[in-house]
């Protein structure tokens, strides 16, 4: 109960709650058009309509995306953990990981479409090559933030290379590299749900092209709850591990 | 002469993993014997490229204009916004919830929304791309802005500073560096949503260009205009570093 009033209305459940009630409200009162709104209670019940399907396709979704995920932090800590071990690896490879930030990597779906087929593997990949970027360039600012000092400081001591990265420079980065995987796990969904268009039976995305072609607008509102209930739940799940687990801050 | 050299010398290690990341794959998939549908070598895609200009050339200046229509616009209304916000608190409780839910949904679930409400033409790829920049604008500018101190605030008022002069002199330099990553990270989400947009249904585009080209089964063509599509947004990105060295050299 230390919790001030101030902080719970500022808490995002609060957001929810108050987002709900607006449009509970708001839509009757200013007869706002179906076709740009539908009422809060006709999306809940499409939702309810199309359960076992919404489940379904929820569940294939969040799949893709955490292995995609999963694979993309392993790979970006890999990297990371290169670039900031070899300099040279670094000058030479990160400009090209940088621009390749830049650029439309969505556009990439496509072709890793037509390398895995219509599979669940077309997916992960395409999440994981999204997720890589943020996770490798954000452990590698990390790892760069280890202090000399103290490094001179426990060779002295006869730390072994393992030693000094298990005990000093992973702990030291982490902070960075959550702040990589929350970035990463937003374009994980992202990439999911786009690889679904090119192509695939069940998920959220597939549920999104169809209600687009059926013109069916409550079924696109309750699709982006779902959407947004899922970047929530993962946004969430890794700010939890953050709080139980990297309790220390890097500044 | 002695720029140039400096140049050439922090940027070798670049050059060089380019190059031999290129002969890798032009001479490495020859060497494999890899189909050209499954990973068309370099030269190729060169050749595609070069061949099929008009449409890609035209494709990618009408994914440019969306994208940077909707940036322009999205980055307006997130500024706009933040000040309002900073000038009329109860604005901020009021609409920040709004933001806090939106911002938690991946912004291509909206995608169907907008194709729906202003149609397949430019209208729709504009709104996206703004959508995608508002956010992200407005709640890097909102941390800015809240950056200097209240004892600061309070000097300058004790000076007879108005609420406006405050902004202009104290707040908006001190959220600068903060403004301007937001414009960064938009504009590289308002290409991706309109891309992404254009997939889904569009007359015109790169995204229409991939999608059809994959339709068609005609590979190169999709590795062409992803290419092309990269160099377009590289070049976006690049005007915007340009633009961000020159304020601050003004500064």
């Amino acid at each position: 109960m230390s919790m001030s009033l101030s902080a719970l209305a500022r808490s995002p459940v609060a957001s929810i709650v108050y987002v709900a009630i607006a449009w509970l409200v708001l839509v009757p009162l200013f007869r706002i058009e179906p076709r740009y709104l539908p009422p809060l209670p006709v999306v809940i019940a499409d939702g309810i309509s199309v359960w076992p399907d919404l489940v379904a396709g929820f569940w294939r979704t969040l799949i893709e995306t955490v292995l995609g995920f999963l694979a993309g932090v392993a790979l970006g800590v890999g990297f990371g953990i290169a670039f900031s071990a070899s300099r040279i690896m670094e000058r030479a490879f990160l400009p090209i990981f940088v621009a390749l930030q830049t650029i439309p990597v969505i556009a990439f779906g496509a072709i890793v479409v037509i390398w895995f087929g219509n599979t669940i593997m077309a997916k992960v990949v395409i999440a994981l090559y999204l997720a890589f970027f943020p996770v490798a360039v954000n452990t590698l600012r990390g790892l760069e933030l280890v202090d000399p000092q103290r490094i001179a400081l426990m060779k002295s001591f006869g730390a072994s290379r393992l030693q000094l990265f298990l005990k000093l420079a992973l702990p030291t980065a982490l902070p960075n590299i959550l702040i990589g995987m929350k970035l990463a796990v937003a374009l994980s969904l992202a990439g999911a749900i786009v690889g679904e268009w090119f192509g695939d039976t069940v998920g959220l995305g597939v549920m999104l092209l169809q209600a687009l072609y059926f013109e069916q607008i409550p079924r696109v509102w309750m699709l982006i709850i779902a959407c947004g209930a899922m970047g929530t739940l993962l946004y969430g799940a890794l700010s939890l591990l953050e709080r139980r687990f990297v309790w220390w801050r890097a500044d | 002469m002695a720029r140039g050299l400096k140049f050439l010398r922090s940027a070798w290690p670049v050059v060089a993993a380019l190059a031999l990341l290129l002969l890798l794959w032009q001479f490495g998939a020859a060497a494999l014997d890899i189909p050209t549908y499954i990973l068309p070598r370099p030269a190729e895609i060169t050749v595609t490229a070069v061949a099929k200009w008009p449409l890609l050339g035209n494709a990618l200046m009408v994914t440019l204009i969306e994208a940077i229509g909707g940036f322009l616009l999205g980055a307006a209304i997130g500024i706009v916004l933040a000040v309002l916000m900073i000038l009329v608190p109860p604005l901020e409780a009021l609409l920040m919830p709004i933001a806090v839910v939106i911002n938690a949904v991946p912004s291509i679930a909206f995608v169907p929304l907008v194709l729906l409400w202003f149609g397949l033409g430019m209208e729709s790829k504009i709104a996206i791309g703004a959508l995608a920049v508002v956010l992200v604008v407005l709640l890097n500018l909102l941390a800015g802005l809240k950056r200097p101190e209240a004892d600061a605030i309070n000097l300058m008022r004790s000076f007879g500073a108005g609420r406006v002069g405050i902004l202009w002199r104290l707040q908006l330099p001190a959220a600068m560096p903060g403004l301007v990553t937001g414009l960064r990270v938009g504009l590289a989400r308002s290409t991706i949503a309109v891309i992404v947009a254009e997939m889904m249904g569009a007359y015109s585009g790169i995204g229409q260009v991939i999608y059809q080209a994959t339709g068609q089964v005609d590979y190169l063509t999709v590795w062409a205009a992803v290419f092309v599509a990269s160099l377009g947004s590289l070049a976006l990105y690049g005007v915007l570093v340009a633009i961000d060295r020159k304020l601050v050299w003004w500064r």
